[in-house]
């Protein structure tokens, strides 16, 4: 056996083997795709059939020749022009008749544009409603989210300030905390201070007194958007501990 | 809409540059393979039949002169021959050349003989032995490769699918899929070369010892020939 032919049977093999493959997954694998089909808007058309006028043959009489002659020119005449009128109003009618339809048609085919047209919109509104409603809140909480970090930052530097004026007496002690209340107007001045929750040592109470009234005024407040002081800042309840200052 | 056709052509033709080359190194390599796995098939399965036709003849009790006679005729008419044959042919003409010669040690003889049986044997190995590493390489790395174009593949579609705002599984599924070509296509070359490989390679294994056994069998028969003079 000559190992040119056993190679030559190999790469025929091996090439019908793979082209097999190939044809196999042509054929085989095709995920149904649902086709969706249009239905094309008819416009019946009709057949209007309109026969042409039935013209009464009139009565041959018995005349000499001429007058016959001249009768039956005369006749024909007459008949031609009858013939033609009755073509013509024949026409007429007809183009009448496929006036009308076109008409009807035109008009059902507007309509029902119409009525789509009417449903899109209605359906276009109402995503839209939902959408601006959508933004509106997201708007909403955008602010909120806004106001609360500008809102911290302001607090951060109050309590910067506060711990920068405390002098902390020799008494205090890990664990002691007095909660008290600024109350503040948009300049940033201080016009309030009151001990809402005292720590039990009256030195450690008096030095957190001291401590808000010696700020006298929060500076950085007086640029303040008003409605956030209003809503934030009029008063402020600030938690001191020794260890830390907390807000 | 957007068109979904997600035909594996439509999948191939999608898939990137990279995972396309890896795809094409992965179909050649399934080609070659079947190229070697059926040439061995035919080269093994006719390297067997010829080993027992020879045993046929050659355990038939016919003179060995004439045997060796009519096996270099036929190998110089084909132009060269395959198998057992040539142990036999290369054994016999050197015991023929080495006794001839006058005093000659019957040792000396056999040693030599042995040596041009073992070359030959060793040459019928190699011949046995053509292109089964390549098989093994394919069995071994082409899942690798595969593996490497569908990890390249599903890491472009989640890049993809950062960008997006939305992202569902249709828009990563479609890359994913293209991207799992790659490995079916390295499994689809891998599993006929690792199990040619492991077959072929038995085969060759006792198709080894079948003409050892031979061998022995002969030297044994022309050390006979040769002490009994």
């Amino acid at each position: 056996m000559g190992s040119f032919l056993s190679y030559s049977v190999a790469i025929l093999i091996s090439l019908a083997l793979h082209l097999g493959l190939i044809v196999l997954l042509f054929v085989g694998w095709q995920p149904e795709v649902t086709q969706v089909m249009m239905q094309p808007q008819y416009i019946e058309a009709k057949l209007v059939e309109l026969a042409p006028k039935k013209v009464v043959q009139p009565q041959q009489s018995k005349v000499d020749a001429a007058k016959r002659q001249r009768e039956e020119k005369l006749r024909a005449e007459k008949q031609r022009q009858q013939k033609l009128a009755a073509e013509k109003s024949a026409q007429e009618k007809k183009r009448a008749a496929e006036l009308a339809e076109q008409k009807r048609l035109q008009a059902e085919r507007d309509a029902e544009q119409r009525r789509q047209r009417d449903k899109a919109e209605a359906e276009r509104k109402r995503i839209e409603s939902e959408f601006a409603e959508a933004m509106a809140a997201e708007q909403a909480n955008i602010v909120a989210q806004e106001d609360e970090r500008v809102a911290n930052s302001y607090r951060q530097l109050i309590q910067q300030r506060l711990s920068e004026n405390w002098s902390r007496p020799p008494s205090a002690r890990l664990g002691m905390e007095t909660l008290i209340r600024i109350q503040l107007v948009p300049t940033g001045r201080v016009v309030g201070v009151t001990i809402i929750d005292s720590s039990g040592d009256s030195a450690f109470d008096r030095s957190v007194e001291q401590a808000a009234l010696k700020v006298e005024q929060f500076v950085e407040l007086q640029g303040m958007d008003p409605g956030l002081f209003e809503r934030k800042f009029r008063q402020v309840d600030v938690a001191f501990s020794p260890e830390d200052l907390r807000l | 809409m957007i068109e979904e056709n997600l035909s594996i052509w439509s999948l191939i033709g999608n898939a990137s540059l990279l995972v396309q080359g890896v795809m094409a190194i992965l179909f050649l390599a399934s080609m070659l393979s079947w190229v070697m796995i059926v040439q061995r098939g035919l080269f093994l399965g006719s390297a067997q039949r010829g080993f027992r036709e020879f045993e046929d003849t050659f355990w038939s009790g016919v003179d060995l002169n004439n045997l060796y006679r009519d096996l270099t005729q036929r190998a110089q008419e084909e132009g060269g021959s395959d198998g057992i044959e040539n142990v036999f042919r290369a054994g016999f003409r050197e015991f023929n050349r080495l006794a001839q010669t006058d005093k000659a040690d019957p040792e000396a003889v056999m040693a030599g003989t042995d040596r041009a049986m073992r070359v030959a044997l060793s040459r019928e190995d190699e011949k046995l032995n053509i292109s089964l590493p390549f098989l093994a390489s394919v069995a071994s790395v082409s899942p690798y490769i595969g593996l490497f174009g569908t990890v390249w593949g599903i890491m472009n579609s989640f890049r993809g699918l950062a960008m997006v705002q939305q992202a569902t599984l249709a828009t990563v599924a479609p890359g994913i899929s293209e991207a799992l070509i790659a490995t079916a296509m390295g499994l689809f070359a891998a599993i006929p070369a690792v199990i040619a490989y492991n077959r072929y390679a038995a085969v060759v294994e006792s198709i080894n010892s079948s003409y050892e056994t031979f061998a022995e069998e002969f030297s044994s028969i022309l050390h006979r020939q040769i002490h009994a003079h």
